[in-house]
């Protein structure tokens, strides 16, 4: 049997114009208002991007079966970003050109999300990212105000340590951080604010991911005697510290961003190495019916309760605020529906909680839309602003002791 | 979707100048250079620097860029000048990895983990198709202007020398060539194309960051190679357009693929880029394009 280059790129050619139709006759359709879900489904954001897309596509189905919004259907558009800037870049291409997306949901690394923000901007179309970065917020990110931000910004993450920290009279913090954006954010914020209030932060360190060990960073922030130690971290690299810190058997408080100490923190270590720690997230709108419509949607469709996933209940908020937008702006003008979105997210207005309440009330006037995440109200910026709870971890739970506000 | 297309050929066309530096030195010197990312990002790095802070025009930010690649190549190549094989395999990536880590923590020289936003574009973004449609053509006429040069070396004395070097180093000593000077201007200049791909690559994407340069994009460009054949910048720059092109058709490939999850569908991506290797090499192992043997010239 002999193959000739000729049969080889004649194949190629042939599987290329075979997918290509498809597209072409999709990017066709008509009344419906295309959304792209660009969420991290593998890489280091995989434990959350599986449940944010299926969010987006919940959300759209609420949204539809209320009728959609000014009269059109909501249709989603899936890619993954693979949590890396170059993947996104590729994938979010493809969602703007190829399926002609009017808005792109989702990123969650500050990285890809400042990656992807020129070529959301270049279309004059919608970001709406999870990121903390504060360069998310300001020109050259936001030169257009198309972007917004879900998530509290790191510097917020970090002022919130600080009242934390000064809450619980501690006095001598360090730190240590994920070398990300992020990560670096957390404890910079924290650093900064901490100053501010005239204290000093005694040791901080700012470590690389992907280590099976950090015991000599650590060993470098205990050698300073810091009686509370603030990070920012992520999951993985907080199971090893932990493991490693409790094998040193030196005391001291931690105090730890939500998605670090988490309740996957506490069942991989065990509860006596994490008792005591400080947990801050960004509050979850839990008591309004928009967080109890997310949970039974994430329950459905993921088997998981919906306080899991943080970033899932941001999702599900972001198509709400979209279609809400659309629904005000009665069109798919993109200026339009930007220039609607703080308006129906917002105070002052009625207090509305799901998409087929909101839809109602917004016949009558000025809706304020409250979302799982949070209650949603944006700032200049296009940043949510928050409020933060503290949480302890008490015998293998999370107890929520109170919330900070910022 | 024209747009779309277009992005995907600038993305090719960045890619074939990664594939011609890596042919230059692994396929014509017979070094192993793992550490492509890292020159890529040495050129991102010194072009989006000059021009994001300093204002300098793209074109001395570019100059610049290639000649920094250069420089980093020398450097590495000095360093590792008894290593061959799988030791300068490891070196090389070594050397990838200290810059991308060294580029985010060093936040006073680059910004750290944030990187640089706002790099300025070659043509005004706001001209639409226009923008990338002469984007194209400035990394098209990047990857011909290298493809040329490259083919000039190939038939020189200096394109065999190179290559009686990779075959047998001292063969080649005994025929009275400097082994290390042979090394060293391959190496260099295989560093300063991939500078020049970092820098064009930084001003169309208007942002450069540490994430940017994993080494998954070396492992990329040997793909790219392997598939187009290692010795010929024509297999080279052949496979760096069918790798996008391939990676790109998976993605639609997985979205009408019945009944796959979103996580599914990824996967089966990656398995499909694996499969096509296989499947290339199986039935051409010397790549699309393999070397030819030259005849000696007739003097």
């Amino acid at each position: 049997m002999t193959h000739t280059r000729r049969q080889f790129i004649g194949t190629i050619g042939a599987a290329t114009a075979l997918i290509g139709a498809p597209s072409i006759l999709r990017a066709q359709a008509q009344g419906t208002f295309r959304i792209g879900a660009l969420c991290p489904v593998t890489g280091s954001g995989s434990p959350f991007g599986s449940g944010m897309q299926k969010m987006i596509i919940a959300a759209a189905e609420a949204v539809n079966a209320a009728g959609g919004a000014a009269g059109r259907k909501i249709e989603i558009v899936s890619e993954d970003t693979q949590t890396s800037p170059q993947a996104a870049v590729l994938a979010a291409k493809k969602l703007i050109d190829v399926n002609k997306v009017q808005a792109v949901l989702g990123t969650w690394s500050s990285g890809v999300s400042l990656a992807v923000v020129p070529l959301t901007n270049d279309a004059n179309i919608i970001l709406m990212n999870t990121s903390g970065a504060p360069a998310l917020s300001v020109p050259p990110a936001n030169a257009k105000g198309l972007s917004y931000r879900f998530q509290a910004t790191n510097d917020r993450f970090g002022r919130a340590f600080a009242e934390i920290c000064e809450k619980e009279g501690f006095k001598r913090p360090a730190t240590m951080a994920f070398n990300n954006a992020s990560g670096v954010g957390n404890t910079e914020g924290f650093r900064k604010a901490w100053e501010a209030k005239g204290h000093k932060v005694v040791e901080s360190v700012v470590y690389e991911p992907n280590q099976p060990t950090y015991r000599s960073e650590l060993q470098k922030v205990l050698a300073a005697n810091p009686d509370v130690i603030v990070t920012g971290s992520y999951l993985a690299d907080t199971t090893i510290i932990m493991r490693e810190w409790y094998q040193s058997g030196q005391p001291v408080k931690w105090v730890m961003p939500g998605w670090a100490a988490s309740p996957d923190l506490v069942k991989a270590v065990g509860p006596d190495v994490v008792e005591g720690i400080i947990s801050v997230d960004s509050v979850s709108n839990e008591n309004a019916p928009s967080y109890k419509a997310y949970d039974e949607a994430y329950r459905k469709a993921t088997g998981q309760p919906g306080q899991s996933n943080v970033y899932a209940a941001m999702t599900w908020d972001m198509v709400h605020a979209v279609a809400l937008a659309i629904e005000a702006a009665n069109g798919t003008d993109m200026a339009a529906i930007n220039a609607k979105i703080r308006e129906v997210s917002n105070p002052a207005g009625q207090q509305v909680y799901t998409y087929a309440e909101a839809k109602e009330a917004l016949k009558k006037g000025k809706i304020n839309f409250e979302g799982a995440s949070s209650v949603l109200d944006f700032d200049q910026y296009g940043d949510v602003t928050p409020d933060f709870g503290v949480f302890f971890i008490e015998g293998g739970q999370l107890n929520r002791r109170y919330v900070v506000k910022i | 979707m024209l747009t779309y297309i277009l992005f995907m050929l600038v993305v090719g066309s960045i890619y074939a100048l990664l594939a011609q530096s890596l042919m230059l030195s692994w396929g014509l010197a017979g070094l192993v250079n793992l550490g492509l990312a890292g020159f890529f990002a040495v050129g991102a790095y010194a072009s989006a620097m000059l021009t994001t802070w300093e204002q300098a025009p793209i074109l001395v930010g570019v100059s610049v860029a290639v000649l920094a690649g250069g420089l980093a190549g020398l450097l590495v190549c000095f360093s590792t000048l008894r290593l061959r094989d799988d030791y300068l395999a490891i070196v090389t990536l070594g050397f990838a990895e200290i810059v991308r880590i060294v580029a985010s923590n060093e936040v006073w020289l680059t910004g750290g983990t944030d990187g640089i936003s706002g790099v300025p574009v070659m043509i005004a973004r706001d001209t639409g198709v226009w923008f990338h449609l002469g984007t194209l053509l400035i990394t098209v006429a990047a990857v011909i202007l290298v493809y040329v040069l490259q083919r000039r070396l190939l038939a020189s004395p200096w394109g065999r020398a190179l290559r009686a070097v990779r075959e047998d180093q001292t063969v080649a000593s005994v025929a009275g060539k400097s082994i290390v000077r042979f090394k060293a201007q391959a190496f260099s200049l295989a560093a300063a194309i991939a500078g020049l791909a970092g820098a064009l690559y930084g001003h169309y994407t208007s942002y450069v960051a540490p994430d940017q340069f994993q080494p998954l994009i070396t492992i990329y460009i040997f793909l790219a190679v392997t598939a187009g054949g290692n010795a010929r910048p024509a297999g080279a720059v052949l496979g760096a357009y069918l790798l996008v092109a391939f990676l790109e058709a998976t993605r639609f490939l997985a979205e009408i693929a019945p009944g796959v999850t979103a996580l599914q569908a990824a996967a089966l991506r990656e398995i499909a880029v694996g499969i096509g290797l296989v499947i290339v090499l199986t039935l051409r192992p010397d790549g699309l394009l393999p070397e030819r043997s030259q005849k000696a010239p007739a003097s």
